[in-house]
């Protein structure tokens, strides 16, 4: 991968989180990397209502919103076949990444599970992920979604850090270690199981 | 033909907007950007004590709310948010023990949630763990570093698991 740059510019990100305090962290982080369109939401109500109602180009969703589960959300994006916005890459961030949140998440349509002790370079990296590694959509009776036996072949920009992994210059960690490679390879590991699609 | 077909699946790339417009050229520099986003949350650092204190007013009162009417299952909801958003960003921003604490509270008001008791002694000295570990002195410590609360701690969560009927992680 040679270009790891993401270009933001006048895409319209959307920022869901109950903690003001981690929305304004994540609006500066994306601010940094050039985004000038960031939306926030508190609540999940306005999240269904700028979703019903403009089209959005990225959904950053904390696993904390509420009234309504974010798994449910996830799910009515997915589902929801007259919605302009049913294809939106969904990047959930959790401060509760077990197994079963993460595979719960995979399988609702999220297309990522970031550790919510998110670091730039780790946010950077997923959304390089998400823009040079598109992976395909899976439509079937039971699903909805980005393909779950979908084959990391390599990060862009430097992220792999497996045997596998085609790029290798790694960056620098900034922030502190996470176990984001377990959550990348939980989507990963989706290939071994049976599935519908 | 095998007897029962695996059902048909439209594969197709949506070709997102984001995709599209991500990839163009002209974007911030990668390395430009992670520098300029680590200075952001430099800057945000300096206010997350403030943010802190404001959240741990917010548990309080949530928790005297419930305390004050069992049925108050809102307010209840709202502690136990409150306690996993602490318990994110606290750990985000190194404040260790924090995060133990508020993880241990968590679990405290899910055994609440799903049917155990209010006990007060057990929710107060969670109160009176957090304004040690907010401290200077104890926020970077790790519960190992502070033996005996954590261990204190972790029994007041298995007693509670013992009066809840779901079972505590």
């Amino acid at each position: 991968m040679k270009n790891a740059t993401v270009n933001l510019r006048n895409l319209v990100i959307l920022v869901a989180d109950p903690s003001s305090y981690w929305r304004r962290a994540v609006y500066g982080i994306l601010r940094s990397f050039g985004a000038n369109k960031v939306l926030e939401v508190e609540h999940s109500m306005d999240l269904i209502r700028i979703l019903s109602s403009q089209k959005i180009d990225i959904l950053l969703c904390d696993t904390q919103i509420h009234p309504h589960n974010w798994l449910k959300l996830t799910q009515m994006i997915r589902r929801n076949a007259t919605n302009e916005n049913r294809t939106v890459p969904i990047l959930l961030m959790s401060g509760d990444t077990s197994e079963r949140i993460v595979r719960n998440a995979r399988d609702a349509g999220a297309n990522m599970v970031v550790a919510k002790l998110m670091s730039p370079n780790i946010l950077y990296d997923r959304l390089c992920w998400i823009a040079f590694n598109p992976r395909p959509f899976v439509d079937t009776a039971t699903y909805f979604g980005p393909d779950r036996r979908f084959k990391i072949e390599g990060y862009p920009g430097g992220v792999g850090r497996r045997k596998g992994d085609k790029v290798i210059k790694v960056a620098e960690e900034v922030g502190p270690a996470l176990a984001q490679d377990d959550i990348d390879n939980l989507f990963n590991a989706a290939k071994k199981e049976p599935q519908d699609a | 033909m095998p007897e029962n077909p695996a059902p048909e699946a439209r594969i197709f790339f949506a070709n997102t907007r984001f995709e599209r417009m991500a990839r163009r050229p002209g974007g911030v520099p990668r390395e430009k950007a992670l520098g300029e986003a680590q200075a952001k949350i430099d800057e945000l650092k300096s206010d997350f004590r403030v943010w802190l204190d404001q959240e741990l007013h917010k548990l309080n009162a949530a928790l005297s709310k419930v305390e004050s009417d069992l049925t108050d299952n809102a307010s209840l909801e709202n502690a136990y948010r409150n306690c996993t958003q602490l318990q994110a960003v606290c750990g985000a921003m190194g404040y260790e023990l924090v995060t133990f604490v508020a993880g241990n509270l968590c679990k405290i008001i899910s055994t609440i949630m799903t049917g155990a008791a209010y006990d007060k002694e057990m929710i107060d000295c969670h109160i009176n763990a957090f304004l040690l570990a907010k401290t200077d002195q104890y926020r970077a410590m790790r519960p190992e570093q502070v033996p005996e609360m954590a261990s204190g701690l972790r029994r007041v969560v298995e007693l509670a698991a013992r009066t809840s009927i779901a079972p505590v992680d």
